[in-house]
């Protein structure tokens, strides 16, 4: 594999007034151009591991870095500082799509998307717009550029986030479940965007519920639980077929089901009465 | 009927329509200095500072406990024994309106700014936009949408209150009514109820406009 992209090294993440920490030090990296899947049960700190990686969320030990370059060093006591104080520039070079609601609803999708190209990465407008309008023809969503975002249905909205996030060209995309809040026939449109993105040679780590879908477009795969690492895999499809660990094993078993009703041939003495 | 021929006396309508003249300006400079007063309350409100949390609190529930008749008052009379501070009627007015309006209107900024869901900032966090852009470019347009209709609907309290104006002596249209009534005691002793129904009708037509806008604001921009 290449070299890594973001480098995780002995993550340690402590809520103020908690009791335990919700990590213990967890290391991994993202290979340049892979995807790793991060899963895991509710409440396990998925989601709080990528706010880490986006600087959203302070970290009290160990380190993340982006090209090899430490962006985020952890420090004890620093639970209630708010977000990392990472430059401007370098937020650009980290995409995120949040599981909902996070577009600007007082301006247009198209709006949405050139706002921070423009002013951010002060690149000249009608050039953004030409982008923007091929992303959202790439995401089937070119007759939708002046809908407001309340015009558009969660499936069409989330569409719209993953290009806002794509035209700043980031490094590396996060994914924090991004289909959790949708509707059913919705999730397949959304999670088709990320696949292509994937296919695109796209450097992503991405928090989901979809086992199916992680399976799809995991290069590498990690499970965490009760703060730390339970198993990781490069190798997916083994992964999902013949977990190692028995923590792995019982947690892809919860999203089996079984036919529960009897069966004509376990019936047929009730059906002699 | 007869007394209806008090507002054809010489005078009266131009009088009275001064006094309105004055009701508005009264109001329009409190309005106009309660904006910027009320902005920066509205933030201060929102820092988490506890000696400021408790200076803004008191402000605000001084302000809201008080009738407006008793500041008034206290600004007329009392300042200017205290400090010496020698506000005219007028001044002592707007000083209380804007007292009043800004401590109103920053609680109102304050609410709209905390509606704001975090993940707001956070999405423009990672954008990449600066703190100032996030509030310029995301926050302030969300909550001026959220505070607009509530903020017409406090204009419109202030364009009614500023009638407590004509107990400090203040020749606004509550007063030049009244001047009217006096002088034309004996002619028309019944042309009380015209005057106070043009005053009415006066009112009205300030305050409806607002009124109807502050609806269609709030209606217009309900789903956004």
């Amino acid at each position: 594999m290449s070299e890594p992209m973001l480098t995780v090294d002995n993550l340690l993440k402590h809520y103020a007034g908690a009791e335990r920490n919700v990590f213990d030090g967890i290391s991994f990296d993202v290979p340049k151009g892979k995807v790793l899947v991060i899963i895991g049960p509710s409440g396990s700190g998925k989601s709080t591991l990528l706010r880490c990686v986006a600087g959203l969320e302070p970290i009290q030990g160990g380190t993340i870095a982006l090209n090899g370059q430490v962006i985020d060093r952890g420090e004890p006591g620093n639970e209630k500082s708010g977000r990392a104080k990472r430059s401007s520039q370098l937020r650009t070079k980290i995409g995120m799509v949040f599981q909902s609601y996070d577009l600007f609803p007082n301006r247009t999708v198209l709006g949405n998307i050139t706002m921070a190209p423009v002013m951010v990465q002060k690149r000249p407008k009608p050039d953004v717009e030409r982008e923007a309008m091929e992303l959202l023809k790439r995401v089937g969503l070119a007759d939708r550029a002046q809908a407001k975002p309340h015009e558009l249905s969660g499936g069409q909205r989330q569409r719209v986030a993953i290009c806002r996030a794509l035209i700043e060209h980031p490094e590396l995309m996060l994914m924090d479940e991004v289909t959790a809040a949708l509707d059913p026939e919705m999730v397949h449109e959304v999670l088709d965007v990320v696949l292509e993105l994937a296919d695109a040679g796209q450097t992503m780590l991405i928090v989901t519920h979809e086992m199916q879908f992680a399976r799809a477009i995991a290069d590498k795969i990690i499970m965490i639980d009760s703060g730390g690492i339970v198993e990781t895999s490069d190798d997916p499809e083994a992964f999902f077929a013949h977990p190692t660990t028995q923590r792995a094993q019982e947690f892809l078993r919860t999203f089996e089901f079984s036919r529960h009703r009897r069966t004509e041939k376990d019936g047929a003495g009730a059906q002699t009465a | 009927m007869q007394s209806a021929n008090i507002l054809l006396q010489p005078g009266v309508m131009p009088r009275l329509l001064q006094g309105l003249w004055v009701t508005i300006w009264l109001a329009a400079v409190s309005v106009a200095l309660s904006v910027p007063v009320g902005l920066v309350t509205g933030w201060l409100m929102t820092l988490r500072n506890p000696v400021i949390r408790v200076i803004m609190r008191i402000y605000l529930d001084f302000i809201r406990i008080m009738p407006q008749l008793a500041l008034l008052f206290i600004a007329f009379y009392g300042l200017a024994r205290a400090w010496d501070w020698n506000l005219d009627a007028t001044g002592a007015c707007v000083f209380v309106f804007v007292l009043w309006g800004g401590a109103e209107l920053g609680d109102l900024v304050r609410g709209a700014l905390e509606s704001i869901p975090a993940i707001q900032y956070e999405s423009s966090y990672m954008l990449g936009l600066s703190n100032w852009q996030t509030f310029t470019h995301v926050i302030l347009p969300q909550a001026v949408r959220r505070l607009l209709p509530a903020s017409v609907n406090l204009a419109t309290r202030i364009v009614k209150t500023t009638s407590l104006a004509t107990l400090l002596g203040v020749v606004e249209v509550i007063k030049v009514g009244q001047q009217i009534i006096d002088a034309h005691r004996f002619d028309y002793p019944a042309g009380t109820l015209w005057v106070y129904g043009v005053i009415f009708a006066m009112y009205f037509v300030v305050c409806w406009p607002l009124s109807m806008a502050a609806r269609y604001l709030e209606k217009r921009w309900a789903n956004e």
